[in-house]
This record gives structure tokens, C-alpha cells and sequence, in this order.
């Protein structure tokens, strides 16, 4: 079956002809924050800056901020409003390390309880994953098991060669909405080599690398290891910045606001860095810091792997890139001792 | 479907909340006196007494406004003649940079407002409470919270 | 300043020396990162560690942040604002001075790699090198040079800065450097103090939108220090912990208010935000409405009040009827 080809300056008819069924989200700049945003029918300059976003696209399922329903008490018991329906969304411009990301985390979502908040989201949206050509030195998706220009996570699959895009069909919503998109031509097999040849270079670009051969084994042995981890965390300020702009990390609070007999249920993110999220009236089990940044490393790498059988990381570089203190879970995952120190 | 109450709706016949945080020791007792004495002053403001105006952290001020009261009032012993010695001193400087940071940022001058009332100052607490329900009612409701996208606030030009 | 080298052997001497006869339980410096031109703070108690300490017109952090988590005697690299910010924390009784060992750094101000990547167009890895000499800095792209004046690529904080060279030290590093003082970093408050005051609230309603509630901010701030900050009080609670723009600018307006007299301008809130959201334009405000009212300026002096515990018999008139 032949693949489609998009030229770049069509991509603004292309999007708005997927405006009329779903909710058009691109890459954006807003005071040089890059973010996934509603297209707002014209702008297309992303394709010149565009690398990754800073908010990584579990936001869009998983927002920032979201009202579960609203209640009201009266003399019967509470009444409860549920929020609209958000639509469908679809999402272009995804990069191959934020479509496997969700990926993972959709295991936790549809474990023992199904979330209807997450999967009325995950299940109608669209994926449009674009291939990178430019990889920041901080992307380490190779190592994780991800290509930066090939994606099974997605429904359609970009790649850039040259003056157009390669559009590969990769899931059956996929090829649904291509079967009912107008104005793609056919791809030439000189098309497809080019692609073959720009997805092969996007590989080589990727850099950094780690080594993730029996990593949980030897964070196990390693979890007591006090003095380990306390050099680890050294540095690290408990902020939340490499947590909540992770795009397999999941973590959610819950509060009420109540204006007397009315209130609200929100979600919103949390994170695991921060001192008081284990806090309970009698203890906090992680008011050190050191236990809270082994907590995030072995969760990822270990505790996350013994439930869902894949490491929950996928080499975005987002945590390095943006930790203010330049903290590297590479060189970190590296420095792992490889043998349990005997203990105390 | 649940009526959403917004307590934060203008309505016509709009009267400011205010608060008004008062020392125990000099503001609440001039609000007595004020009020044995018969004095007439607008009925806005509601009292929340504290020890001293020392107490008062400019969380209790910042708070105030995002619950949607228009006005706030901190009043206290005169310099010098604070029942804890220098209670009043920390609440001045406090409040002088509370207030000038809020201007900075947009928020009406006339939202914070700050007295000097000993408890033999029944009057002077009545005149203050009216002028500073006057000077709220004319920059009109806090919408600073409201849910808007920029509408920005109500404070006068500055020259 | 770029790679004085120098500064950085006498810098590993000192650090050395101070760490093998025992005169500091911890050293505080900088080492390269593991991103192009990042340093990353070093903390260590290992004397061969001192051998990786650097010194270049990068080393962004402000170490102080870290003198309220470690226990002990600390030997610490300090430049000019972070010297500010361990005298604040003396002048709060949060470190004694007889615990701290100050290494002073004269400094010449730090590259902004942001500005950097806004004036070249091009992302940091995808630059060569980035040397400084003088007054100008040369930025390496593709083989080619191009100069750019320092006053171009400067932190905004450090353009303002007015004590480069700490005060209050036991050794200082390097010849004594002056203020840069230059009126191009107060751009961003004065256009906002030109916006109509209903505009401005707008300006921060936009810019708080983006806020995720990192807590960045905070915790870079070495004034910062509270064991239970105020919004993570429940009883009762201050601020909503979801992030909406409303609760985020209360966040902000108060964390600002609690650290008024001891934020020295350090910048290192503004940079560390993921989200650029401008909060020296918060931050520097209230330093100078201190200063304006009070003739405060945090961290001069170790000996003096700190501001709000400190009156003058007349001061703010006009305030309070």
C-alpha cells in the first residue's frame, strides 16, 4: 500500500481540514515557551523552531488543572454535575518519545480502574507523531527503546524530506482519516527512500546514550545505600519541574473548593519531588530529601517495570534540559553501584 | 443544574464588602466607643479582631482580596503607644509594602487602606470607615479574580 | 571572565586546602554539566573533587540556596549576589558566620545562553563555543565568528547588579570587578510601570497562566527556607494548590512579600522557571520599593536588622491616616 506526501505549504489546508471533525492542537511559542495549542487556523512558523514542546502532550489527557464534577448539597443528599464532553482532539506534531510516553502511562490508566477523565480523552484523540530531524543534545530516546523518527504510539507517522512530509499510516484510526482526507498525493519510491534516508540520519543524531541493562536489578541492590543516594540528591531542590513536565509521570492531587453548600472537585498535577507529598498526620516517610529523588529514580526504572513490564521513560531529555540545577538521571543511572553494599 | 453562586457578580444595587482587621488594645475599642457613642457610619465593613496590628500577616490581606472583598482596613495603636511596644512599627512596614507592591501590579490603591485609631477615637474611627467605603464604592467591585481573560482592573490612570 | 584560569587554580587550592585540614565539613562549588556551557553545583566533602570546580561566565546558581540543608561548616564559592544572600541568611540567624567559609567571586556577569539562542536563532547545542574578551563576546555557529557587545547577552539581573564583588568574604578569588549598572536591565518593569495599572493586572493574569506550580521559583531562592511554606498549609489554606492563574499570582504576590529584604536580585527564579514566566519583574520591584522606602538593601551588612524587624521611630507617612 503506497504511503501519502503532504507539501509543507499545504499543511495549514491539511489542518484545517482535520479542524472540522477534532480539535487541531500544534506546537506553539508563547514567550518562548513551545507548547501543544488549539490552531488557530493560520500560523504554520512551527515548522521552522519547532523541536519539542516544554509541556510534554500527557497534558492534553491529563491536564494541568480539571474539574471532576461540581456538587451541591440540599435536603435530599448531593446533587452532582459531571463536566461536557471535550471533544476530540487530535494532536500534531507529537514526537515519537511523547507518543510511546503515553503509551506507558495508559497501562496505569486502564489497570484496575478504568479512568473516564483519561481514557474518554486518550480514546478519541488522534496522534499525528512527526519524525525529529533536530535531536537536543539532551535526547537519549534510542536507548529507551525509541526512534526519534519512527513511532508505533501514533495513528499517522511524518517524516520530512525537504520541501514535503511523508505521511505513513501506522493504526487503523489512522488510515480512517486519511481515507477521508482530501488534497495528499502519492508517495514516489524515491519519496519513501529519502525518507528511509533522513529517519536513519535523525538516529545518528541522537547522542547521548545510557545503558539500561539490568538497571532494575541493580537499583534494587542498591536501595539502601543511604550514602549513594544522599550524593545523588545532593544538588537536587525538590521543585517539580522534572516531574510534572515528565511525559510518563502521572501523579495527581485531589481537592474540593467549597463555597458553602456548593463545591468543586478538582484534579491537578502533583509530584513526588515535592517534601510534603507523603506527609500524613503522623509521619512523612519521604521528608528526606534523598529518599524522595530515590523514590523517582526507582520508580521509573524499577518499581514501574515490575508492574507494567517497560521502564517508564522514553529519553525526552526534558528533566535534563530544564532542571535548573542541571541534574542528569543518565549520569545518574550510570554512577548505580553494581553491587548491593553490604549493609550497616 | 446547579445555580453556580458568584459571589463576585456585580450587581446593581452593589455595596462593598469590606474587612476590617482591628487591634484589640486601641482600633476595636475606638469601634465601640464609635458605636456607644451613636455615631452613624456606613454598615460595610465586617471586624475581625486581633491581638495587635502586628498580627496582622499580609496573607490575611491577600486572602481578603481573592475571597472578593472589595476593601480591606488594618488599624492600630498610634506609633509609640502599641500595647506591645512595637507591634504597630512591623504592621506599618509591612503593610507600607504590601500596598505598594499591589499598586505596582494594578490593584486599586484604594482596596488597602491603613489607620492609626486609639480607643478614645470613637469619631475618628467612623470618619475613617466612611471614607474608605466611599473610596471603594467609586473604584466599584473587586474583580481582580474574577474569571476574565485580562480585563485588567478598575484603578485609576496614573499621572 | 570566561575560563579565568587563574581564579578556577586558586579556587581548587583554597578548596582543597580548606577540605583536607578540616576547616569545612562541606565545599560548595560549581563543575561543568552535563549540557553544552551548563555548570552544576558541586557539594561534596571528597578533597579530589576540587580538582572539577570551574569558574566561567556560567555558573548560574545561587549556592546559598543550599547552606539551609546542610549541616555542618560549609566552604562555599559566592558571587557578589550570592555573598548578599549568605549575609541575609546570617543577618536571619539561619547560618552563623563562623560556619561559612566565603570564596568570593569577582564577577563580570553571567551569559544569558536564552538571549543567546534568541539573538543567533539557533538552539545552545548548536553552537561551537561561546568566548568572552572585554566587552564583547564571540559566539562560534558552523565555523563562523560573530561578535556581540556583553551588554547584549547579560542576564537582566546582572546588567543591574550593583555589588559584583562580595563585601563579605575570607578570600576573594580575583581583582575586585564594578557594577555594570546598566539602565537597559530595568526595560522590562519600566514598560510594565507604563501600562495603565488595569492593564498591568492583565499583563500578570497572561503570564501567570502558563505557571505549573514547580515550585522552582521557591525552592532556587536561598531567602526561601521555611520548613512548611505556606502553601502547603491546609489549616487553613491560603492559596488552592491547582494551577489556576488566580491562585498562582496569590503564590507569587506573597512568596515575593515573604522574601522582601532579603531577595538580593539574584535572578535565579526568572531562570529557573520552566515556563519564562518573568518574575524579576515581580522580584526586582519590590527590592527597589525596600530600598525606596526603607534605604534596605539586602545583604550589605551582617551586623544590621533585617528589614521587618527593624523601625525607625517615623518612616512610610502617608500610609497609614
Amino acid at each position: 500500500m503506497a504511503n501519502k506526501k503532504i507539501n509543507k505549504k499545504d499543511i495549514a489546508k491539511l489542518l484545517n481540514q482535520w479542524g472540522q471533525q477534532f480539535a487541531v492542537f500544534v506546537p506553539s511559542r508563547e514567550s518562548g515557551v513551545a507548547a501543544m495549542a488549539k490552531w488557530d487556523g493560520k500560523d504554520t512558523s512551527f515548522l521552522d523552531w519547532y523541536r519539542n514542546t516544554v509541556v510534554p502532550p500527557k497534558s492534553n489527557f491529563l491536564p494541568p488543572m480539571e474539574e471532576m464534577f461540581r456538587f451541591q448539597k440540599d435536603k435530599e443528599g448531593y446533587q452532582i454535575e459531571l463536566p461536557p464532553d471535550g471533544g476530540k482532539q487530535l494532536i500534531f506534531g507529537i514526537r515519537p518519545c511523547d507518543a510511546r510516553a503515553m503509551a506507558i502511562i495508559d497501562a496505569n490508566f486502564k489497570d484496575l480502574y478504568q479512568d473516564p477523565y483519561y481514557l474518554s480523552r486518550r480514546n478519541s484523540a488522534v496522534l499525528v507523531g512527526l519524525g525529529c530531524d533536530n535531536p537536543s543534545e539532551s535526547c537519549f530516546c534510542t536507548s529507551m527503546g525509541v526512534s526519534p523518527a519512527e513511532s508505533n504510539d501514533v495513528d499517522l507517522m511524518l517524516t520530512d524530506i525537504g520541501d514535503e512530509f511523508l505521511i505513513e499510516e501506522v493504526s487503523d484510526k489512522g488510515k480512517e482519516l486519511i481515507a477521508k482526507t482530501t488534497g495528499l498525493k502519492g508517495a514516489t519510491k524515491d519519496d519513501e527512500a529519502k525518507a528511509k534516508e533522513a529517519k536513519k540520519t535523525s538516529y545518528d543524531k541522537v547522542t547521548r546514550k545510557l545503558d539500561t541493562e539490568g538497571i532494575a536489578d541493580k537499583l534494587q541492590a542498591s536501595f539502601d545505600d543511604e550514602d549513594f543516594w544522599e550524593k545523588v540528591a545532593a544538588k537536587c531542590v525538590s521543585c517539580g519541574i522534572c516531574t510534572l513536565l515528565c511525559p510518563t509521570c502521572y501523579c495527581f492531587d485531589i481537592n474540593d473548593e467549597l463555597v458553602r453548600q456548593q463545591g468543586t472537585r478538582f484534579r491537578s498535577w502533583d509530584s513526588c519531588g515535592f517534601p510534603t507529598y507523603t506527609k500524613m498526620p503522623m509521619e512523612n516517610p519521604r521528608a528526606e530529601k534523598w529518599r524522595r529523588v530515590r523514590q523517582k529514580v526507582c520508580h521509573k526504572f524499577e518499581f514501574y517495570p515490575m508492574s507494567f513490564d517497560v521502564i517508564a521513560c522514553t529519553g525526552c531529555g526534558r528533566c535534563i534540559r530544564l532542571c535548573p540545577v542541571n541534574w542528569d538521571i543518565t549520569q545518574v543511572l550510570e554512577s548505580v553501584p553494581a553491587k548491593a553494599k553490604v549493609r550497616k | 443544574m446547579i445555580k453556580w453562586l458568584d459571589f463576585m457578580n456585580p450587581r446593581t444595587d452593589w455595596e462593598p464588602k469590606l474587612v476590617g482587621f482591628l487591634c484589640k488594645w486601641c482600633s476595636y475599642a475606638g469601634a465601640d466607643l464609635a458605636g456607644t457613642s451613636r455615631r452613624k457610619y456606613p454598615a460595610n465593613m465586617r471586624v475581625i479582631k486581633v491581638p495587635c496590628s502586628g498580627r496582622v500577616d499580609s496573607l490575611f490581606i491577600l486572602k481578603a482580596l481573592r475571597l472578593g472583598f472589595d476593601g480591606i482596613l488594618i488599624s492600630g495603636c498610634h506609633p509609640g503607644e502599641c500595647h506591645y511596644q512595637t507591634g504597630n512599627y512591623r504592621a506599618r512596614r509591612r503593610v507600607a509594602i504590601t500596598k505598594r507592591f499591589l499598586e505596582y501590579l494594578g490593584v486599586e490603591p484604594e482596596r488597602i487602606q491603613a489607620s492609626w485609631v486609639s480607643a478614645s477615637e470613637g469619631g475618628k474611627f467612623a470618619d475613617v470607615v466612611t471614607e474608605v467605603t466611599n473610596g471603594v464604592k467609586e473604584v466599584g467591585p473587586n474583580r481582580l479574580f474574577a474569571e476574565r481573560q485580562g480585563n485588567g482592573t478598575k484603578a485609576k490612570k496614573r499621572g | 571572565m570566561l575560563k579565568d584560569r587563574e581564579m578556577e587554580q586558586r579556587l581548587r587550592n583554597e578548596a582543597r586546602t580548606l577540605l583536607e585540614q578540616g576547616k569545612v565539613d562541606w565545599f560548595i562549588g560549581f563543575e561543568p554539566g552535563s549540557l553544552k556551557f551548563a555548570t552544576t553545583p558541586l557539594i561534596t566533602k571528597d578533597k579530589n573533587d576540587t580538582e572539577r570546580l570551574v569558574i566561567n561566565s556560567f555558573i548560574v546558581n545561587n549556592l546559598a540556596d543550599f547552606l539551609t540543608q546542610i549541616k555542618g561548616r560549609v566552604g562555599i564559592v559566592a558571587k557578589g549576589c550570592d555573598s548578599r544572600s549568605i549575609v541575609s541568611l546570617i543577618q536571619d540567624n539561619k547560618v552563623a558566620r563562623e560556619d561559612v567559609v566565603i570564596l568570593g567571586v569577582p564577577c563580570t556577569g553571567l551569559i544569558d545562553l536564552s538571549k543567546v539562542e534568541k539573538l543567533t536563532g539557533k538552539y545552545r547545542d548548536e553552537l561551537d563555543d561561546i568566548t568572552r574578551e572585554g566587552n564583547k563576546v564571540t559566539i562560534k555557529v558552523n565555523g563562523n565568528k560573530k561578535d556581540f557587545p556583553t551588554t547584549q547577552l547579560l542576564f537582566d539581573h546582572c546588567l543591574a547588579c550593583e555589588l559584583p564583588t562580595p563585601k563579605e568574604y575570607d578570600v576573594l578569588l580575583g581583582e575586585p570587578s564594578p557594577p555594570i549598572a546598566n539602565p537597559v536591565a530595568q526595560e522590562k518593569i519600566e514598560k510594565l510601570k507604563q501600562l495603565a495599572p488595569e492593564e498591568r493586572w492583565g499583563v500578570w493574569e497572561k503570564e501567570l497562566s502558563r505557571c505549573i506550580r514547580c515550585y522552582a521559583c521557591r525552592n532556587v531562592c536561598p531567602a526561601c527556607f521555611c520548613q512548611r511554606c505556606f502553601v502547603e498549609e491546609t489549616e487553613p489554606q491560603w492559596v488552592f494548590p491547582a494551577p489556576r492563574w488566580q491562585d498562582n499570582l496569590m503564590f507569587q504576590i506573597i512568596r515575593n512579600i515573604h522574601v522582601a529584604g532579603r531577595c538580593t536580585d539574584c535572578g535565579e527564579c526568572e531562570r529557573a522557571c520552566p515556563v519564562n514566566i518573568p518574575l524579576r519583574s515581580l522580584a526586582r520591584e519590590m527590592y527597589d520599593i525596600v530600598g525606596e522606602l526603607f534605604q534596605f538593601k539586602a545583604g550589605m551588612d551582617k551586623d544590621a536588622p533585617p528589614l521587618l524587624t527593624h523601625y525607625e521611630e517615623e518612616e512610610a507617612e502617608g500610609i497609614f491616616r
